[in-house]
């Protein structure tokens, strides 16, 4: 800008004009993504200690510790200076950031030497659905992998739960960026519930509450298994402590969940139900004691009775089919809706072979997902709810075309702008999903495996929505190791864009995100 | 009784009207051409300065008032000037007009330093509410916590002849109420037994609500209750009488010309149905089926649109109209042009404000054609002339006792009930008579 056009003030032509930057300082980025790894690094310090105990190798965890160290402290030093990381880095660090977790959590894997982890695409898919909450595996023999390995495999799920940047703002000293913007990247949901003025202190709440969760369910599979026949010992426990909250979904042991007793089963159904309900909500129910509210909600609502409905349905039909009676009937049901509807992924049967209604069903449940602000993945329940009353307005106004109808959630109004972003965020994940779908059916075409159409659809209806288990033979107890690498790498990126949700990788792949 | 006004617009000079005659009255208002009028027509000291000003207020006198008006058409300005008030006349009695539902919840929860607030907004509400719920009637207002009720009514043609045209003591009057004045052509008479009502006379009539109502069905047959009322106006006094319609189980439709308005509406009333559109569009209200809801109120900014609408209202078969009106002269041409109800704002207010400046024993104040007539709420002293005395003897001097509150309950006199020391009397007077009234009960 000339200094003669529109007569500004000295002052602040010199502050509109002179640092002749890029649109996105993508230098600052990167550097704030290399100082998130360089913390990240120590996470597999936890699986190395449990290497010691079992006498199995340390080198792997110290090594992929070592690696990522460096590689994130030259990346933050290597990019240091005057950073601006606003609002529209946002997407890229977290975008970026995740990239990053995968990558160094396949380092273990890799380093291990493995047989069914080392090829560094199939390390990256495991890790990548490690982080991402998915839960489908490559692994075709679990019992064959070290037990420090197998826990690494759950903890990535644990730390990649909650998110690992709202991890990063509730316990780093300070992250030189604002961060709600981070957040609302990372957090499911079309908008976040503060808990308290400070993002930090918001990141706290949620990240204790998890802990917390955590700990309670590691306790009663533990008080289970000492009381019972079939439960689980504390390996197993905790493994699997650290795969419910997240909605997870890896498992320690090869047929998942179906080996353990009822009671076993049932808590862990409590667990998914509970880490499918939005956070913020919980921590006000359980910390601050105001279940009204929760009650009340209108997403829980929904969210609780289709997660019912699935059930029954699920339940009904495999009674009748014959595939199983009584209590274990009813259990496998809600079990299944549960376990698909909050994109956990654990089986306690392998559904593949159930009858067609019960199929279509889960796979319908995996669109649903839990309620914004869970760890769960998917759409969403509230993004169904917003989506259904803009859909029952427009119906209104065809009929009365002057009416203002605002619309309500818990009787609080919403912005037309977050009606709007729910119904583009659903158009786009159906898009991404039609895409993703037709990639993996057109690629086992050309190179394996056997796919139905309804497996092509179940495998990236399960990767985009980080449920974990697909059909035919990425079913519950089968494995993508079958798949190519072409399908193994689209079905990472769904993986990524599904977390993400969406939004902010896309965002990247517009021209309009680089260019001011 | 010294009385310092701040603000001398419509609400002001309303009240100036009624007060002047019996007491001393300062009014301050920043416009010259506000205050010259009321300084030709009344006696009344006149003071052009900044109500929200201390000196101002010093000046007019505010140290010696014992009852202070701040009723400009800006909530912080009177707020201000009571706040000055209660500090330069700690006993004074202080009144407040406000438009912000705010501070009246504040002033009931006792959290507002100020005696009472006024807002013209729900007390239009209120009188807009009271007409719908007797669609007969031009005017009414409640007692004694809603015990006895209070309607002017006009006699229709055609009316029950057992009613209109048979000497009152003959006629079939509703229990429980009686007729306290007919007006005819502009003369009024406290009608005695002999009396008889006319066709197209209008009348006052006393009565508790269920008597009230009877009277409602027997002058207007066919109007029922009403579901439906459409809300011209999603402006402060819209949406305040859209809220108090609510608030009633009353189903509200509301039309306002602004999209933000309208959809400010949308959001703060959510039982309502809010449409953006000028309301003078015949396709709309042809196709909304405006002309079957049971009422249409009128609240929008100017008198000529509320007209224009009210009468396209009326074309479309809207059976009982409301208009809110903002210029007093308005009032005739709606009145001509066959509008059922009008209702001033800011005559509202005044009469709501003229309460507090009466007799202590004075509880409530409406006023009726205008303020021509009143209708009074007085605690009688045992040194009255009337204790004692049946109702049949009494004489009648250009006032009527309507109902007496006795014990908390009301009780409709007849012709042998006594009037104790004590009773609350319902009276209905001309304005100018009521220090006399006051005086002599």
């Amino acid at each position: 800008m000339s200094p003669t056009r529109g007569g500004a003030v000295a002052g602040a032509e010199r502050r509109i004009a002179p640092t002749r930057r890029a649109a996105v300082d993508i230098r600052g980025s990167l550097s704030l993504v290399g100082m998130l790894l360089k913390y990240l690094s120590f996470a597999t310090l936890m699986p190395a200690v449990l290497a010691i105990g079992y006498h199995e190798s340390v080198v792997p965890f110290v090594g992929a510790t070592a690696i990522a160290f460096t590689v994130g402290l030259a990346l933050e030093r290597g990019f240091a200076g005057a950073t601006s990381i606003g609002f529209r880095e946002g997407y890229l660090v977290v975008a970026l950031t995740w990239v990053a977790a995968a990558a160094f959590g396949a380092l273990p894997y890799v380093l291990s030497g493995d047989p069914q982890l080392d090829r560094p695409v199939d390390a990256l898919f495991e890790s990548m659905s490690g982080f991402t909450t998915t839960g489908a595996t490559v692994l075709t023999d679990v019992d064959a992998v070290d037990r420090s390995l197998l826990m690494w495999r759950q903890f990535t799920q644990w730390l990649g739960g909650m998110g690992i940047i709202v991890l990063a703002l509730a316990v780093l000293p300070r992250l030189r960026v604002g961060g709600r913007q981070l957040l609302e990247s990372e957090l499911p949901g079309p908008e976040i519930d503060q808990l308290a003025d400070r993002i930090r202190d918001t990141a706290r709440r949620l990240w204790l509450l998890y802990v917390a969760l955590t700990a309670a369910l590691f306790t009663a599979l533990v008080a289970i298994g000492v009381i019972g026949k079939d439960g689980m010992g504390p390996y197993d426990a905790l493994g699997h402590a650290f795969t419910t909250m997240p909605t997870g979904g890896f498992s320690t042991e090869p047929d998942s969940i179906a080996g353990f007793d009822a009671a076993t089963q049932w808590v862990i159904v409590v667990f998914m139900i509970v880490a499918g309900m939005n956070f913020a909500l919980l921590y006000r129910a359980l910390v601050r004691r105001r279940p009204g509210r929760v009650l009340g909600d209108e997403e829980l609502r929904v969210y609780l009775a289709v997660l019912a409905i699935g059930a029954i349905v699920i339940a009904t039909e495999i009674w009748d089919e014959g595939f199983a009676t009584g209590e274990r009937a009813i259990r496998d049901g809600v079990f299944q809706a549960t376990s698909l509807m909050t994109t956990t992924g654990f089986s306690t049967f392998d559904f593949a072979g159930w009858p067609t209604l019960a199929l279509m069903t889960l796979v319908a449940m995996m669109f649903v997902g839990g309620c914004a602000g869970s760890t769960a993945g998917s759409i969403k329940v509230v993004r169904h709810v917003l989506l259904g009353k803009s859909l029952r307005r427009e119906l209104r106004q065809t009929v009365h075309p002057e009416e203002v109808i605002p619309i309500r959630l818990n009787r609080r109004v919403l912005d037309e702008r977050t009606l709007r972003a729910a119904t583009a965020f659903i158009l786009l994940y159906v898009g991404i999903f039609v895409v993703g779908a037709g990639v993996i059916a057109v690629d086992a075409a050309f190179q394996g495996p056997d796919l139905t159409p309804i497996d092509a659809i179940a495998a990236a209806a399960t990767t985009l929505g980080n449920v974990g288990p697909g059909l035919g033979v990425a079913g519950p107890i089968g494995s993508f190791e079958g798949f190519s690498d072409v399908s193994t790498t689209a079905m990472m990126l769904l993986m990524w864009l599904g977390r993400l949700e969406v939004i902010p990788v896309i965002v990247l792949a517009t021209r309009r995100y680089w260019t001011n | 009784m010294r009385i310092v006004i701040v603000g001398a617009g419509q609400v002001g000079s309303t009240i100036v009207e009624a007060l002047h005659a019996e007491h001393d009255i300062s009014v301050i208002d920043v416009a010259r051409e506000r205050l010259e009028p009321l300084a030709y027509r009344f006696d009344v000291g006149t003071f052009e300065a900044n109500g929200a000003s201390r000196k101002a207020l010093q000046d007019a006198g505010v140290d010696k008032a014992d009852l202070f008006i701040a009723c400009t058409s800006r909530d912080e300005v009177n707020l201000v000037a009571c706040s000055f008030a209660r500090v330069e006349a700690p006993k004074a009695t202080t009144v407040i007009r406000t438009s912000n539902v705010e501070y009246i919840q504040l002033w009931r929860a006792g959290r507002l330093d100020v005696d009472f607030a006024v807002s013209s907004e729900l007390e239009t509400a209120h009188a807009v509410s009271r007409s719908i719920g007797m669609p007969a009637a031009r005017q009414t207002d409640v007692f004694a916590r809603g015990q006895v009720q209070i309607v002017e009514f006009d006699v229709p043609e055609g009316a029950d002849p057992s009613l209109v045209g048979t000497p009152l003591r003959e006629a079939r009057i509703p229990d429980d109420s009686r007729v306290l004045a007919i007006i005819r052509e502009e003369s009024m008479t406290l009608p005695r037994g002999d009396e008889m009502m006319e066709e197209g006379d209008r009348i006052v009539v006393i009565g508790s609500p269920e008597a009230a109502r009877a009277w409602g069905t027997l002058l207007a047959p066919g109007a029922g209750t009403v579901e439906d009322v459409v809300v011209f106006g999603g402006g402060q006094v819209g949406t305040a009488i859209a809220r108090t319609l609510r608030a009633q189980g009353i189903g509200v439709r509301l039309i306002e010309a602004q999209r933000e308005r309208a959809r400010e509406v949308a959001e703060e009333l959510p039982g309502c149905r809010v449409y953006n559109t000028s309301g003078i569009d015949p396709d709309f209200l042809e196709r909304e089926r405006i002309g079957q809801a049971q009422a249409a109120v009128f609240a929008m900014k100017e008198d000529t649109k509320n007209h224009y609408a009210a009468t396209l209202a009326r074309v479309h078969g809207v059976p009982f109209t409301i208009a809110v009106v903002h210029d007093t002269i308005s009032t005739q041409v709606y009145e001509y042009s066959g509008v059922d109800v009008t209702i001033n704002p800011r005559a509202v207010t005044a009469e709501e404000i003229v309460r507090f400046a009466h007799d202590p024993r004075t509880q409530q104040v409406t006023m009726l054609e205008g303020d021509r007539y009143e209708v009074l709420d007085i605690t009688t002293q045992p040194t009255s002339e009337y204790v004692g005395l049946r109702f049949r003897d009494m004489p009648i001097r250009g006032a009527m006792i309507g109902a007496i509150v006795r014990d908390g309950s009301a009780l409709f006199p007849r012709g042998d009930d006594v009037l104790q020391a004590g009773d609350r009397v319902i009276v209905f007077t001309e304005t100018s008579r009521v220090p006399d009234v006051e005086k002599v009960l």
